[in-house]
């Protein structure tokens, strides 16, 4: 334990003229977004919502970045709007949609329909299938992060500097290798991740900092590639997720399929070359983006030409707009409201441009939706307002996001099912435990396969994690007490620890996702991409250790100041040491120097720091029992 | 007297008893988790934030507890040292179960299209007045001591509570159809 100063909401507050240069990234399947502070009278002022957070444009004025990576023999040839204009001439190396491929076995990825122009490497067992491309073999991950690094170059472009973290958003119901993978896709290029936030809950945070609104809001969020809707409560300051829902695999982009199905048999094809499939696609997105201006547009393909109306679209249309109010009522459920205790709809993705979409939505939920703010926009500003609070720029305003877990988190027990030890939209952070035992006489061993969804069966469940704990005492069965503890954090990410303790002995194990890119590969991966960087590199963990140091010297400084009352003559002495050669190492240019002796001094300050949490808590709790509060943290 | 870390209800400056002031509730609650919330304290020490999660972690839980009638009823008769874990025959009145029976069936038997949608609607507002009758009777019982009973009638309002989550469970299959 150290310095929780909890007197002082907005906690991290920031050192004196320095703020720290971070934003919110939008990581869409069609497009993606960057946001950041910027100072007044500089850049487009027309989408400053929250004053001085705004999304970012490119030198030709476009903030949309199309979410495209074109590949070609020396690496990438181009990413964004050149990427994507070329995505009918190159099929097979220009990567769209890639966020849909997140976590994704190759199994998934070929069964889906999504990908059929390209060709993934033959390694089927891989835990992050490849793409084929002229540049040779490059994952979901990979080709993410071309995406991340064009943004963050142009944030770069933006302030003059490069960006020192950013908050990244997906959608509410995004499993946990889903945001794994995001996670390593920051991280391979080069970017600290903040946190990783829920796309509507961004959007309600934009939103309600904007207005000021209070009440219970429904955020409905339909992308390119897929659904969300998240149910909040707005009050001074606070966003309080209720319940969260969706569909994984419902967007956009399933509404161009329609129409693709449609002009399939109009036009009487029944199968298509896979690699005309991207330019099929373009034409019939035209098609149904034309929609939302006319009553009906012209399609061409091919020989054939025909006219498709927007009636007609509507009902092509009807299954999918039901499967997301579906979800919509599923989650009013989980909250355990009624349609009349919403007091909005906010309207975010820009597929809800659709005019089919807005009018379900209105009459379902009997009030006109929110759209003032653009839904292209509106979730990378919340991002990149909660990138500030996280990093400590605005230590003045009183904000919390109160976040829920999406899915359900359980364990494989006997006979396949699953035993769910964290329900759908628990508040987080959480930590839960549950006692499980011994099946046989002298079993020694224990599997834990974790899950993840709603299933009963754990085959229908998204498979997590799979770890052996060793060393049970040999017991009778049902003797050994295992306890499972299932710890989710502020960003929504799992760690699970199992103790067998029947015996006062214990093992513990620290599970690591069975999927994706284990740690040491990313870390070669970045190793890789950067060999050439290496100073850089060194550059930047001495700056971050005197970052750390710094903000602890000054956390110190003023607990000192504040309540050195609370320390005696011995302590005050000792700390005052450990700040000297504290001090003396960041004259030095040393980072591990600099780390070790930063933990000598939050050692040194550890007890001090527990009196003055206790202080501060106990008058929180109106001067009741301080040791006892204390003890939650045990 | 228990201590603030083994009582949920004082934790939140609340009474011990089954009728809870919601909106209090949730005012102390956001009261604690804007001092807590690891998120307050996102520049602090490793040490330090994971403190802050230990903390705000049990304010959701107790939160979660107490905001749901049936894990509140749960927890006030666990804190009488009265255990609803283990469920014994004697617990569950015959014509209880027969009845529940009764009414799953009902469910199950119900035509799948829109014509099950008011047969659904009813049996849904008839379980959760009968839900709202038995909880006030539950607080009754707690709050004169008589816990054996208490316990008893905990094992209705599961059955109860069950009934209507099947209950919206089917309205939503039929909704998706």
């Amino acid at each position: 334990m150290g310095l929780l100063q909890i007197s002082e909401p907005g906690g991290a507050s920031p050192r004196r003229g320095s703020r720290k240069n971070v934003a919110g990234i939008d990581l869409g399947t069609t497009n993606s977004l960057i946001a950041t502070y910027v100072e007044s009278g500089q850049g487009a002022m027309e989408s400053a919502v929250e004053g001085t957070v705004q999304t970012l444009a490119d030198s030709h004025g476009a903030h949309l970045l199309p979410s495209a990576v074109q590949f070609g023999a020396t690496g990438v040839l181009a990413t964004g709007a050149a990427a994507k204009a070329r995505a009918a001439e190159d099929p097979a190396n220009v990567i769209i949609s890639v966020k849909r491929a997140l976590g994704k076995s190759h199994d998934e990825l070929t069964a889906s329909g999504d990908y059929r122009q390209y060709r993934f490497a033959a390694d089927r067992a891989a835990e992050a299938p490849a793409f084929l491309t002229a540049a040779g073999a490059r994952d979901a991950v990979a080709v993410s992060a071309e995406i991340l690094k064009a943004l963050a170059a142009r944030a770069e472009r933006h302030a003059g500097a490069s960006i020192e973290g950013a908050v990244i958003t997906v959608p509410a119901h995004f499993n946990d290798a889903q945001r794994q993978q995001t996670r390593q896709a920051a991280e391979l290029a080069g970017i600290k991740v903040l946190r990783l936030l829920n796309e509507p809950t961004a959007a309600a945070v934009a939103y309600g900092l904007d207005s000021n609104e209070r009440g219970n809001i429904i955020v409905y969020d339909l992308g390119g590639g897929t659904f969300d809707v998240s149910l909040l409560s707005l009050q001074k300051g606070i966003f309080e997720v209720l319940a969260t829902g969706g569909d994984t695999a419902l967007g956009g982009n399933d509404f161009d399929k329609v129409v693709v199905d449609w002009l399939a048999s109009k036009a009487g094809f029944a199968a298509i070359e896979p690699a005309r499939y991207p330019a099929l696609l373009q034409v019939a997105n035209r098609a149904r983006e034309a929609l939302s201006e006319a009553g009906q547009a012209e399609v061409v393909w091919g020989g054939w030409c025909g006219e498709l109306t927007a009636a007609h679209f509507a009902e092509l249309a009807a299954p999918l707009v039901r499967r997301t109010l579906s979800a919509c009522r599923r989650v009013l459920r989980d909250a355990g409201m009624k349609l009349g205790d919403i007091d909005h709809v906010l309207l975010v993705g820009g597929a809800t441009r659709m005019p089919v979409v807005r009018q379900a939505v209105s009459e379902y939920f009997a009030r006109e939706p929110l759209h003032d703010i653009d839904p292209d926009r509106v979730v990378a500003l919340g991002a990149g307002i909660q990138a500030e609070v996280l990093a400590g720029n605005r230590p003045n305003e009183d904000f919390l996001l109160l976040d829920v877990n999406p899915l359900s988190l359980g364990i494989e027990t006997m006979g396949e099912l699953v035993e769910k030890i964290i329900q759908r939209n628990t508040a987080i952070p959480v930590v839960k435990s549950q006692q499980f035992t011994t099946f046989k006489d002298g079993q020694t061993a224990m599997t834990l396969h974790i899950v993840q969804g709603e299933r009963e069966l754990a085959s229908e469940c998204r498979s997590l994690a799979r770890f052996t704990l060793r060393g049970i005492p040999p017991m009778a069965a049902g003797a050994a007490k295992v306890e499972v503890r299932f710890q989710i954090d502020a960003d929504g990410l799992l760690s699970v620890a199992a103790t067998e303790s029947s015996t006062g002995c214990k093992a513990e194990i620290q599970v690591k996702p069975s999927y994706g890119l284990d740690l040491g590969q990313v870390e070669k991966m970045l190793h890789d991409s950067r060999a050439h960087a290496r100073e850089d590199m060194q550059a930047r963990a001495l700056g971050e250790a005197k970052l750390e140091a710094e903000r602890l010297i000054d956390a110190i400084d003023g607990a000192v100041k504040e309540d050195g009352g609370l320390l005696d003559a011995a302590e005050r002495q000792a700390i005052e040491a450990a700040l000297a050669s504290l001090g003396e190492a960041l004259a030095g240019g040393d980072p591990a120097l600099i780390d070790e002796r930063r933990a000598r001094l939050n050692e040194v300050s550890e007890s001090f720091a527990a009196r003055r949490m206790n202080a501060t808590v106990g008058a929180a709790l109106r001067g009741e029992s301080i040791e006892t509060f204390e003890n939650l943290a045990k | 007297m228990l201590s603030i870390a083994d009582n949920y209800f004082s934790q939140f400056h609340l009474p011990v008893e089954y009728d809870i002031d919601l909106p209090r509730l949730d005012s102390e609650f956001r009261q604690f988790q804007q001092l807590v919330h690891p998120d307050r304290h996102a520049a602090a020490s490793d040490e330090q934030r994971l403190l802050a999660i230990k903390l705000s972690s049990h304010l959701n839980e107790a939160y979660q507890t107490l905001k749901s009638p049936l894990r509140r009823a749960a927890y006030l008769l666990r804190l009488q040292g009265v255990d609803v874990e283990q469920v014994e025959q004697s617990d569950l009145a015959p014509e209880l179960l027969l009845e529940q029976m009764q009414l799953r069936e009902q469910l199950a038997e119900l035509p799948q299209d829109e014509s099950a949608f008011a047969a659904l609607e009813q049996m849904g507002d008839e379980t959760s007045e009968r839900l709202v009758g038995r909880q006030r009777d539950f607080a009754a019982l707690l709050a004169s001591g008589a816990l054996a009973e208490a316990r008893k009638l905990f094992h209705e309002l599961q059955f109860l509570s069950k009934l209507q989550a099947e209950i919206e469970k089917a309205e939503d299959a039929l909704f998706a159809e």
